[in-house]
C-alpha cells in the first residue's frame, strides 16, 4: 500500500517535471524569434548578424538603448500611436456592430435572400485582399477618397470572416432567450442589443483581437492610400528604417519590439475571453 | 419538421417584423461587402477582358478573351497553380497536427500554463518581417551562418541548401508557415478540449483504457466539429500564401515558390500587366469560391 | 464586465479624437482647394514633392533646403512627402496606384533604371532646357545617360553610386594572395583571377566571395557589368529587342561564370547579413553605401576596382534615386526652375554630404571633404571613368524582375539557355503588347 503511494507520487512528480520541461523546450522554440528580435533592439548593429550558430545571439553583451534613442528621436511616437489606434477604431467599431447584427440575423431570423447572403460570405471569405488591392484603390479614387480617413477605413470595416464568426457564434443562443424578450414586447432589434449582445462578450472580443492584430499589422493598405507623415500607421512607421542602403537592423529591431509589445500584452490581457469567444464558435463549425 | 412548427407555433407574431428587422440588421454589412469587396471583383473580372499597361489606364483596350487564353498557355501560372495545391494539401494536416499536439501538451489546468499557451501563440504577433529575417537564417545553406546547418553538421550530415534547392525550397516555407501559424489553431482546438465532459475519460480511465486509446476513443471524436472548423480556415488561410515566399525566396528557385496570389501580384504590380493580372485573379476567385462551398458542404453533412 | 466598459470608454474617446481629426482634414483640404484657386489668377504656385524617406540628415536638408527656396521664391512655394519605402517594390507600388488615380505629386524621385519605363508610359514629361548645356556638362556621364530616354532628359539624380571588390586583408594574407590594386584599374582582378582567388579564399569557416546584394534589382545593377565587359548587352540599345541579346552565347556564359560561384559553393546565394564586415566572406562586391560601416569596423580591410574581364575591360554600375517632372504637373516651367535650384551644385554637395554617397557633378567635390583618397577616391575614379548605366527600355520593369529570377534559378541550377529563352520571349511580348508601333 505504502509503497505504491508513494510511486504513484513520484510519477506524478515526474508528470510534472516532464511537463514543465517538454513545454519549456517547445516554447522556446516558438517564442525564440520574438526573444531574438528584442535581445537585437538592444544590440549595437555590427553585433546582430554576428554568432548567429551561437546561443550568444540571444544575449545583448554590448547592451545599448541607443536603438531606442534613434527610434524615438526620428518618430512622433504619440502620433502615431494616435494614428493607427484611431484608425483600428472605426474599423473595429465598424465591424463589431455591423458584423454582429449581420451575423444575428443570418442566424436567428427568416428574412428575404438570407441563404444567398449566407453562401456569399462563406464564399468570399477566401478572397485575398492582394488580388483586388489596385481595383479597390480605382474604386476610391471614383469616390475621392484618396488619402482620406474614410479611404482607410471604410474598406476594411467589414469583412466576411467577422460576419461568420459571430453567425456560429449566436446560431447556439438559446431561442428560449429571444422568445422571452419577445414575450416581454421587445422588438428584434431591441432584443439584439439589450438581451443578446451582453451575453456574447467572448465573441466580441475574439473578433475585436483578430481584427486588431490583422489591422494592426497591416502595411499595404495604409501605404497606398495615405500620403504624409502626418497620417503614418505603425508599420509605415516602421518601414522608416528600411529607406536607404545599407539597411541597419539595430534601429529596426527596435521599431518592431515597440511594435510588437502592445499586441502581446493586449494578447496576454484577453486571452481568457479569446479562447471562450473561439470556444463558443469553433465548436460547430 | 416538428421543430418548425413548434417554433411558428411559439412566435407567430413576431413574423412580420421579424423579416423586415432581419433585413434592415444585415443591411450595413451587406452594403459594406458590396461595396468594397464585390464591386473591386466585378472590376476585375471586367478588366480581365482588357488590355491594360497599369501605367497607361487612358489607352486601354477591349481584348477578348485574348488575356485567358493567354493565361491558359502560361506555363507559369500552372506552375504556380500546382505550387498553390501542394502547399495547401502539406500544409493543412502538418499545421492542424501540429496545432493539436501543441494544444494537448497546454490543455492542462496546471500552474503557469498559460505562460507556454502565450509563448506558442507569439509567433502570431511577431512580425513577418523578423520571422523571415530569421528563418532565412536558420535555413542558410552555409554551416558557419545557418543554425540548422551548423547543427547537421555536428550530426556528420552535409550541409541542405533549403531555400535555393528547388526540392527543399517549398518544404521548408511550409515547415515555417506550420510552425508559424499552428498557435492560431491551437487556440481554437483548446477551446474544443475544454468541451469534451471530464466524467468521458473518467469512463474510459475506469474501462482501463490507456492513454492512446482514451486519445483515439474520447478525444478525437469529442473534437469532430473543432478538428472541421480548423481544416476549413486553414486551407482558406493557406489559399492566400504571398508574403512567404515574397521575402523569402521572391517565388524562387526556379519558380518552386511562386504562389497564385504572387503570381497575380507580380504581374499586376511589379510587371505592369494590369489587365493580364486580372485574369488570373478571376480564374483564382473562381477557385477559391468553388473550394469554399465544397468545404462548407462537406463539413456540414456529416 | 468592466472590460467591456473599458473598451467601450476607450473606443468612444478615440473614435472622437479621429472624427475631430477628420475635420481638421477636412478643412486643410479646404485651405489646398483656396491655394489652387490663387494658383488660378496667378499668385502662387504649389509644387509637390514625392521622395522615399531617408536617413536623418537627408530628412533635416530638406526642410532646410525647401525652408530656404519657399523664403526666397514666395511665388513658387514647394512642399515634399517622405514615402515610407519598405525593403522591396512598395515604393513603385504607390507611384503605379498614384498613376491610375492622376493623383502623382509635380516632382517625382524615381529609381535610376525606372526613367525608361515612366518615360515610355508618359508618366513623366522631359525637362528639357531645365539645365545650360554648361551645368548639364558638369553632371557624370552616366547620370546623364540615366536620365535620358529616346534622346530627351527625363529625370536628373543629385547623387550616384558605385560598386568595387572590397578584400579582408588578413584572409588574403593567409591564403598568399596579394592585395589586389587600388591605383591603377589595369592590375584589377580579371574574371579568371577573381574566380580562382574565390576558390583559394573559401575556408571551412567563410567563403571567398558575396556577390548577391539582394534578390531584386540589386542582382541587375550590380552583375550587369559583368555582362557589359563581356560586351553581351541585355537588350537592344532602343530597348525593344530582347531576344539574340539576352539569350545570347556570351550572356550565358556570363551567367555560367557568375554560376560557378555559387555552385562551388565560393559565394553564397543568401548570404547571411553583413556576411563580409562578420567574416563570413573574404570578399565583396560592395557599393559605397558600404564604406562608412568598414569604417567604423575594427576590420583589416581594402579596396579595388570591379573585377575586369580577362582582355582587361573595365565596367562598374551606377544610378541613384533622380528627380523628373510628372505629368500631373501644371506648372511644368516653374518645376524646372526649382529643380535647376535643387540640383546646383552647391545643394548636390551639402546632400551627398549628409549621407556620404558620391555626388553626380564634378564641381560638387570642390564642397566636399574625403573623396581624394581611399575607398571613396576609387568610387569616384570609377563613376568618372568606367561607370555604366543599366539598359535603358520600356519594358525594362518586365526586363529587370524576369532577369532577376533567371540568374537566381541559374544560381540554383536550371539550364542557362532556358531561362534567358525565356526572359528574351516575356520581354520581347511585353514591348510588343504595349509599345511597338
Amino acid at each position: 500500500m505504502i509503497k505504491s503511494k508513494s510511486s504513484m507520487k513520484r510519477s506524478q512528480t515526474l508528470g510534472h517535471v516532464a511537463f514543465y520541461l517538454g513545454n519549456l523546450i517547445i516554447g522556446i522554440i516558438f517564442v525564440s524569434p520574438l526573444l531574438w528580435m528584442i535581445a537585437s533592439s538592444f544590440k549595437p548593429e555590427s553585433d546582430i548578424f554576428a554568432n548567429m550558430t551561437s546561443i550568444m545571439t540571444f544575449i545583448p553583451t554590448n547592451f545599448t538603448i541607443e536603438n531606442y534613442m534613434e527610434v524615438f528621436g526620428r518618430l512622433n511616437i504619440p502620433q502615431v500611436l494616435f494614428n493607427t489606434l484611431s484608425y483600428i477604431a472605426i474599423v473595429l467599431l465598424g465591424d463589431l456592430l455591423f458584423g454582429s447584427l449581420c451575423g444575428y440575423a443570418l442566424a436567428k431570423m427568416k428574412f428575404r435572400f438570407r441563404g444567398l447572403i449566407l453562401t456569399g460570405v462563406i464564399a468570399l471569405m477566401s478572397m485575398p485582399v492582394e488580388a483586388i488591392l489596385l481595383p479597390l484603390y480605382i474604386e476610391m479614387a471614383q469616390l475621392g477618397w484618396v488619402n482620406t480617413m474614410m479611404g482607410l477605413t471604410i474598406p476594411f470595416m467589414m469583412n466576411c470572416f467577422s460576419i461568420y464568426m459571430f453567425y456560429s457564434y449566436f446560431l447556439d443562443i438559446p431561442n428560449d432567450l429571444i422568445e422571452a424578450a419577445a414575450i416581454d414586447g421587445c422588438g428584434p432589434i431591441k432584443t439584439f442589443f439589450k438581451i443578446i449582445m451582453p451575453v456574447a462578450k467572448t465573441v466580441y472580443a475574439t473578433v475585436f483581437i483578430l481584427d486588431f492584430v490583422a489591422r494592426w499589422n497591416d502595411f499595404m493598405w495604409p501605404f497606398l492610400i495615405t500620403t504624409g507623415e502626418n497620417k503614418r500607421t505603425v508599420q509605415l512607421a516602421v518601414q522608416v528604417f528600411f529607406g536607404t542602403q545599407p539597411i541597419h537592423y539595430s534601429a529596426i529591431m527596435a521599431a518592431l519590439t515597440l511594435a510588437s509589445i502592445p499586441m502581446l500584452i493586449m494578447y496576454i490581457f484577453m486571452q481568457k475571453y479569446y479562447v471562450q469567444g473561439i470556444a463558443s464558435t469553433g465548436i460547430k463549425g | 419538421m416538428a421543430n418548425t412548427e413548434v417554433k411558428a407555433m411559439r412566435r407567430p407574431e413576431y413574423k412580420r417584423g421579424e423579416k423586415m428587422a432581419g433585413s434592415i440588421m444585415s443591411l450595413p454589412a451587406v452594403l459594406l461587402l458590396l461595396a468594397f469587396l464585390v464591386v473591386p471583383i466585378i472590376y476585375t473580372i471586367y478588366y480581365s477582358f482588357f488590355k491594360y499597361q497599369v501605367m497607361r489606364p487612358d489607352s486601354i483596350t477591349f481584348h477578348g478573351i485574348t488575356n485567358y487564353l493567354k493565361l491558359f498557355g502560361d506555363k507559369d501560372f500552372w506552375v504556380a497553380l500546382k505550387n498553390t495545391v501542394y502547399f495547401t494539401v502539406l500544409v493543412v494536416p502538418i499545421q492542424c497536427v501540429l496545432a493539436l499536439a501543441l494544444a494537448m501538451l497546454v490543455t492542462s489546468k496546471r500552474r503557469g500554463v498559460s505562460i507556454f499557451r502565450t509563448m506558442y501563440f507569439s509567433p502570431q504577433v511577431t512580425s513577418m518581417v523578423v520571422i523571415a529575417i530569421l528563418w532565412t537564417i536558420l535555413y542558410n545553406s552555409s554551416a558557419t551562418t545557418g543554425l540548422i546547418n551548423a547543427f547537421l553538421k555536428n550530426m556528420g550530415m552535409g550541409p541542405v541548401d533549403f531555400l535555393n534547392n528547388p526540392k527543399t525550397a517549398m518544404n521548408s516555407i511550409i515547415f515555417m508557415s506550420a510552425w508559424q501559424g499552428a498557435g492560431y489553431q491551437m487556440m481554437i482546438f483548446l477551446a474544443g478540449l475544454n468541451g469534451i465532459p471530464a466524467e468521458q475519460y473518467e469512463a474510459a480511465s475506469v474501462d482501463g483504457a490507456t492513454k492512446v486509446q482514451q486519445f483515439l476513443y474520447v478525444t478525437i471524436p469529442g473534437l469532430m466539429n473543432t478538428i472541421k472548423y480548423v481544416l476549413m480556415i486553414t486551407l482558406i488561410q493557406a489559399m492566400k500564401l504571398f508574403t512567404q515566399p515574397y521575402i523569402m525566396t521572391k517565388g524562387g528557385p526556379q519558380n518552386t515558390t511562386k504562389t497564385l496570389v504572387f503570381y497575380i501580384y507580380e504581374q499586376g504590380f511589379q510587371k505592369g500587366n494590369f489587365g493580364y493580372a486580372c485574369t488570373a485573379a478571376t480564374i483564382f476567385f473562381i477557385i477559391v469560391v468553388v473550394l469554399s462551398l465544397i468545404v462548407k458542404k462537406l463539413t456540414k453533412t456529416s | 464586465m468592466k472590460l467591456k466598459k473599458l473598451l467601450c470608454v476607450g473606443l468612444a474617446t478615440v473614435m472622437t479624437m479621429s472624427l475631430t481629426a477628420c475635420g481638421n482634414n477636412a478643412s486643410s483640404n479646404a485651405v489646398n482647394g483656396d491655394q489652387t484657386g490663387s494658383k488660378a489668377s496667378g499668385d502662387t504656385i504649389n509644387l509637390t514633392i514625392w521622395s522615399p524617406t531617408d536617413e536623418e540628415p537627408i530628412e533635416n536638408w530638406w526642410v532646410e533646403k525647401l525652408a530656404a527656396w519657399n523664403e526666397a521664391h514666395p511665388e513658387i512655394q514647394v512642399s515634399r512627402e517622405a514615402i515610407d519605402r519598405s525593403d522591396s517594390y512598395a515604393y513603385e507600388n504607390k507611384i503605379t496606384t498614384a498613376t491610375t488615380s492622376n493623383d502623382l505629386p509635380d516632382i517625382l524621385y524615381v529609381d535610376g533604371p525606372n526613367v525608361s519605363y515612366y518615360a515610355a508610359n508618359g508618366i513623366i514629361v522631359p525637362m528639357e532646357g531645365a539645365f545650360s548645356e554648361e551645368e548639364m556638362a558638369d553632371f557624370m556621364p552616366s547620370t546623364v545617360q540615366q536620365g535620358t530616354y529616346d534622346g530627351q532628359l527625363y529625370a536628373i539624380a543629385g547623387t550616384e553610386s558605385s560598386v568595387a571588390l572590397f578584400y579582408n586583408k588578413d584572409y588574403l594574407d593567409a591564403a598568399g594572395i596579394q592585395y589586389p590594386s587600388d591605383s591603377d584599374v589595369k592590375d584589377a582582378w580579371t574574371w579568371t583571377e577573381f574566380y580562382n582567388n574565390a576558390e583559394k579564399l573559401t575556408t571551412e569557416d567563410y567563403v571567398g566571395t558575396n556577390i548577391i546584394m539582394d534578390k531584386g534589382e540589386g542582382l541587375i545593377y550590380a552583375l550587369g557589368q559583368f555582362w557589359t565587359e563581356n560586351n553581351a548587352d541585355l537588350i537592344s540599345e532602343d530597348g525593344a529587342v530582347a531576344d539574340g541579346y539576352v539569350n545570347s552565347d556570351a550572356s550565358i556564359a556570363t551567367a555560367e561564370y557568375l554560376a560557378k560561384f555559387i555552385q562551388n559553393g565560393y559565394a553564397n546565394l543568401d548570404p547571411v547579413k553583413d556576411e563580409f564586415l562578420n567574416g563570413y566572406a573574404a570578399t565583396m562586391l560592395g557599393g559605397s553605401w558600404n564604406i562608412a560601416d568598414l569604417e567604423k569596423s575594427d576590420m583589416n580591410w581594402g579596396v579595388s576596382y570591379f573585377p575586369v574581364s580577362d582582355d582587361g575591360k573595365a565596367s562598374s554600375p551606377t544610378g541613384d534615386w533622380a528627380a523628373a517632372i510628372t505629368k500631373n504637373c501644371e506648372n511644368v516651367d516653374a518645376a524646372k526652375e526649382f529643380m535647376n535650384w535643387l540640383m546646383s551644385s552647391e545643394n548636390i554637395a551639402a546632400y551627398a554630404s549628409a549621407i556620404a554617397k558620391p555626388a553626380s557633378r564634378t564641381s560638387a567635390y570642390d564642397q566636399m571633404e574625403g573623396w581624394d583618397e581611399g575607398a571613396r577616391a576609387l568610387m569616384l575614379w570609377q563613376l568618372q571613368n568606367t561607370g555604366t548605366a543599366r539598359p535603358s527600355s520600356p519594358s525594362y520593369s518586365v526586363l529587370s524582375t524576369d532577369f532577376a529570377s533567371a540568374l537566381l534559378n541559374i544560381f540554383s541550377g536550371a539550364d542557362a539557355k532556358t531561362e534567358m529563352d525565356n526572359v528574351a520571349s516575356d520581354v520581347d511580348e511585353n514591348y510588343e503588347t504595349y509599345y511597338a508601333e
